[in-house]
């Protein structure tokens, strides 16, 4: 349909639009206004009285909070647990979900059987699994786990598919032209073809993947994890700890993704896109 | 639609043969049906402990009993009220939000960094400080919700007025078009359908962590309702929650698709 050309259009305009305001806003200095103005409120909040400080972490006290968790060394194997997990999940939910997805566009009847059931058992909100999880396999990692291995495998499933049946009928013909055989005809022209696409997929995995690392560790209490000190730090009231591992979480996933669409361009320089 | 739209929606455009075909449509619902035989079979069979693996039937058994008496009426029609009130906030004020940092230099210059920063904290994320902020009460369910609802739409409407073409914008100027006029007719139609899209994002992400946040913390909602089925070990009544939030958000999802082709007739989705 023609459409693909036009979406990467779209996104590369969007890009442009994007970076060029980023630029602005450093350039205008107005961005500041905001957040400074913001930070000042909270402040005063947090003097207002022991009430307040309650609910308002002043900023001396959220930078205590910082020295305290990483000089107890919690902090470091927090990062490390849930970074450990988010890739893991990554790796096993998100390669299982590439073969489905292979698994599907190759044989029809696989498509019919597998493609109602993903459809099916997909519409269950990730997090509203959590409680059957835990019934079956306790409150740990392996919970934890399986339910960051969804996160990772729903999307790729589906970015493998689309991808895989969006290839040119150009392509494909180029293929019969050389009488290549099926598997060769699969791993020469249509992986390739669509590997940039299912890029896209692996990103959208890993963004949902941290999610859903980060909503496992809040819901299964026992291990380690970000998102269980989180836990612990709401239960003893610990506003000052909150805040700085909710920034925390933000950068990380932020830096995750920067470095992803970063690997996406140099692998993919070739397709000559951006 | 961009293929990072359509995982995150969960759409498949590539039409398989059964799909196409009006004869080999109900070839669909084989293999969930054959997936319930095989449930019923092994439930039946006894390979797993009951109280690890209930039968279809007995979770429709709860289903009733739990229609009976009532309680789940009000666990759902408290966790729909949640969402629609919290959906219907964060929604409509980050459409609004959204045009007016698109539109206004001054408006981005002003925000557009906050946003974009807040932005990169998952809603999830926040539930322990919402906590903190306003309690366990209604509040935070539905603070939560707007949260989560307000980025996505305010995002989705910020992006695609942005990318309305300048020549849009040239021509409603050379007709002398008045401010209202040049939003009703160039600016609300063009960023119809992506606005949409982004409802139906915003809408499955509330939904979530509205699920979520009641599993956490609640006295009432569908979530509770698992909750509690977890604490005392009623697998059947957690299987019908699943079943039940699983239902809701497909259910959600169709009538913004049906509202998709609705009200823009001249573009299938």
């Amino acid at each position: 349909m023609g459409g693909s050309q036009a979406d990467t259009l779209a996104q590369g305009m969007k890009m442009t639009t994007q970076s060029l305001s980023r630029y602005r806003f450093l350039q205008s200095g107005r961005g500041w206004l905001f957040p400074i103005a913001l930070l000042l409120i909270w402040e005063c909040m947090s003097r207002q009285s022991a009430e307040h400080a309650y609910a308002f972490a002043s900023i001396p006290q959220i930078y205590h909070g910082l020295v305290e968790i990483i000089s107890t060394g919690e902090l470091q194997q927090g990062i490390v647990a849930s970074l450990q997990r988010a890739f893991l999940g990554l790796l096993l939910g998100g390669f299982a979900g590439f073969i489905v997805g292979i698994i599907m566009t190759q044989w029809r009847v696989a498509d019919v059987i597998i493609g109602p059931l993903y459809h099916m058992l997909r519409q269950v909100p990730l997090m509203g699994l959590v409680p059957l999880f835990s019934l079956w396999l306790g409150n740990g990692d392996p919970s934890k786990l399986v339910v960051v291995c969804l996160s990772a495998f729903y999307p790729l499933v589906l970015a493998t598919y689309e991808s895989l049946y969006q290839v040119e009928v150009k392509y494909k013909e180029v293929g019969d032209v050389y009488k290549l055989s099926r598997w060769q005809a699969f791993f020469k022209i249509l992986l390739p073809a669509a590997l940039p696409n299912i890029f896209t997929g692996v990103s959208f995995a890993l963004a949902f993947a941290w999610l859903a690392t980060i909503g496992s560790e809040i819901l299964f209490s026992a291990g380690a994890g970000l998102g269980n000190i989180m836990m612990n730090a709401q239960a003893a009231s610990r506003m000052d700890i909150l805040i700085v591992l909710t920034v925390l979480i933000g950068f990380l996933g932020y830096g995750m993704n920067f470095i992803i669409q970063r690997t996406g361009r140099y692998f993919f320089r070739w397709r000559n896109l951006r | 639609m961009s293929i990072g739209i359509r995982v995150a929606l969960g759409i498949n455009q590539a039409d398989p043969v059964f799909r196409r075909r009006n004869q080999l449509r109900l070839v669909a619902f084989l293999s969930p049906l054959a997936f319930i035989l095989l449930w019923w079979w092994v439930s039946r069979m006894e390979i797993f402990p009951t109280q690890l693996l209930v039968s279809p039937d007995a979770v429709l058994l709860a289903f009733l009993e739990l229609l009976d008496s009532g309680e789940l009426w009000e666990h759902l029609s408290v966790s729909l009220s949640r969402l629609g009130t919290g959906f219907l906030i964060g929604a409509s004020s980050g459409l609004l939000f959204g045009i007016l940092m698109a539109l206004s230099r001054t408006i981005e210059d002003l925000f557009a960094p906050l946003f974009q920063a807040l932005r990169q904290v998952p809603s999830i994320a926040l539930i322990p400080i919402f906590i903190l902020l306003f309690g366990i009460e209604e509040v935070f369910k539905v603070a939560i919700v707007v949260k989560a609802a307000f980025f996505t739409v305010a995002l989705a409407s910020y992006e695609s007025t942005k990318g309305i073409p300048r020549h849009y914008f040239e021509v409603a100027q050379a007709y002398q078009l008045p401010a209202r006029k040049l939003y009703t007719s160039v600016v609300i139609p063009a960023i119809l359908l992506p606005v949409l899209t982004g409802f139906r994002i915003a809408f499955a992400r509330s939904w979530t962590i509205l699920v979520a946040a009641e599993l956490l913390a609640a006295d009432s909602g569908l979530g509770h309702m698992m909750q509690m089925g977890r604490e005392m070990f009623r697998i059947d009544v957690v299987m019908v929650g699943v079943v039940l939030t699983g239902l809701i958000g497909f259910g959600i999802d169709r009538i913004f698709k049906w509202g998709e082709a609705r009200l823009i007739p001249w573009r299938k989705a």
